[in-house]
Order: structure tokens, then sequence, then C-alpha cells
């Protein structure tokens, strides 16, 4: 299973906080992005950064793994 | 003893920060604190309440990174950082950065140097609540 979480203004945007998905072995990052693209474009007109397993990532061709959790996220506002 | 990087709900004490930091060396010459606070007015709009929204392990993570990298690249003493979260009225303080080296310039630079990079690195939304409504902020430059 692959869990996408969703922050402040993307989580109001989604609706949710949580979502998701069965893992298919060969899974890469692009492929839960074009899901997402799909069932909630006004949250990907706000995000700015990705993040799997807490860390930063910008190639979307990186391969998934089983429990990952990924976090779609706006530009951050905090301070 | 407090964990030196922090997400909590309630407000902190400056002073027992210091005192903390004070606490750990008697090498310490300088400490610089930065505290960010709420402000009654944004954008031209009353803002009434600010309410702020985490991912709490990244952002805690990230904390911790910046903190480290502070104590390396401005060879400090020590440092911490403390940001609330949930929700805080006008007045109320937001985000605490204290360092502390054995001079002050490295003090002033490191605290100035977090502050920045805090805003940059850190996953922290905050939503204001303006008599138009609610609206989640835009970063400032």
């Amino acid at each position: 299973m692959i869990r996408v979480l969703f922050f402040g203004p993307v989580a109001e945007r989604v609706q949710t906080r949580e979502k998701q998905f069965e893992f298919i072995q060969g899974m890469k990052l692009q492929d839960v992005v074009t899901a997402l693209s799909v069932s909630d474009p006004q949250a990907f007109d706000i995000v700015s950064f990705t993040a799997v397993n807490q860390t930063q990532v910008k190639d979307m061709q990186l391969p998934l793994n089983d429990g990952d959790e990924i976090a779609f996220m706006a530009k951050f506002s905090g301070g | 003893m407090q964990d030196a990087v922090r997400l909590q709900t309630e407000d902190f004490s400056v002073d027992a920060e210091i005192a903390a930091l004070k606490s750990s060396s008697k090498r310490i010459g300088g400490i610089a604190t930065f505290v960010g606070c709420a402000r009654d007015f944004s954008e031209g709009r009353d803002v009434s309440r600010i309410d702020f929204d985490t991912y709490p392990a990244m952002a805690l993570a990230e904390l911790q990174r910046l903190r480290n990298s502070a104590i390396e690249k401005f060879g400090l003493l020590d440092a911490c950082i403390v940001h609330r979260i949930g929700s805080v009225t006008a007045g109320d303080n937001i985000v605490l950065i204290v360092t502390a080296a054995e001079h002050r310039a490295p003090a002033l630079n490191a605290c100035h140097w977090l502050i920045d990079e805090l805003k940059q690195c850190v996953p922290i939304w905050k939503k204001e609540t303006t008599p138009q409504g609610e609206s989640w902020v835009t970063p400032h430059p």
C-alpha cells in the first residue's frame, strides 16, 4: 500500500488528508502523480514540493516501494 | 530537559530557553534570539487568528537538519528552535530561534540564516482568519 498525505492548502483542495493506493510492482512516483492529476487537478495547481518518506524528491521516475509515504505540498509559510 | 527542536501548541518562554542554552556551556559569549509573532494586520486585512498545519515527521527532521547545519556552518556552541502549531491570536508568539556562540557575529548570523531557511524548508503552513474569511498565507520572499 502507498500512503499519500496532504496538508494545509492542498488538503483543503483534495478535501482529505490521506489517500491510499495499492502498490503495484514497478510503480513509479509519476504513476501516483498522474492518477491524482486526474482525480484532483485543482490540488496540483498549488503543489510545489513532493516528498517520499519525509525526504523531498524531484525525480518523478523514482521507483516506489510497498509502504512508501508520499506527500504533495504547497509552498511553506511557517515562521 | 526539553528537545532542542520542537513543535508545540503551547507558548514558549524566551527566558527559559535562553537559560537552558546558557547552562549547556560556560564558553558562550553571545546569544542571539529571533521571535516571530502573530500580527493583527496582513495584506490590508485585520487578522483575528492564525491556524498552523504541519507535516510533523518531516518538519521535525528538517528543523533538526537546520540546527545541525547551523552549528556546523557558524561554529555554534548550541541552538534551539521552537515552532508553535495549532491556533494563535494576534500578539502571540509563533517561532523562537536561539543561537549561542563564543562571539556575537556567528550567533547573530546563524539566527538570521536559520529563520530564512526555516521559511524555505520546513513544511508548515498558516491560515489567517479575517473578516473577509479564511485564507492560506502566500509565502513572503
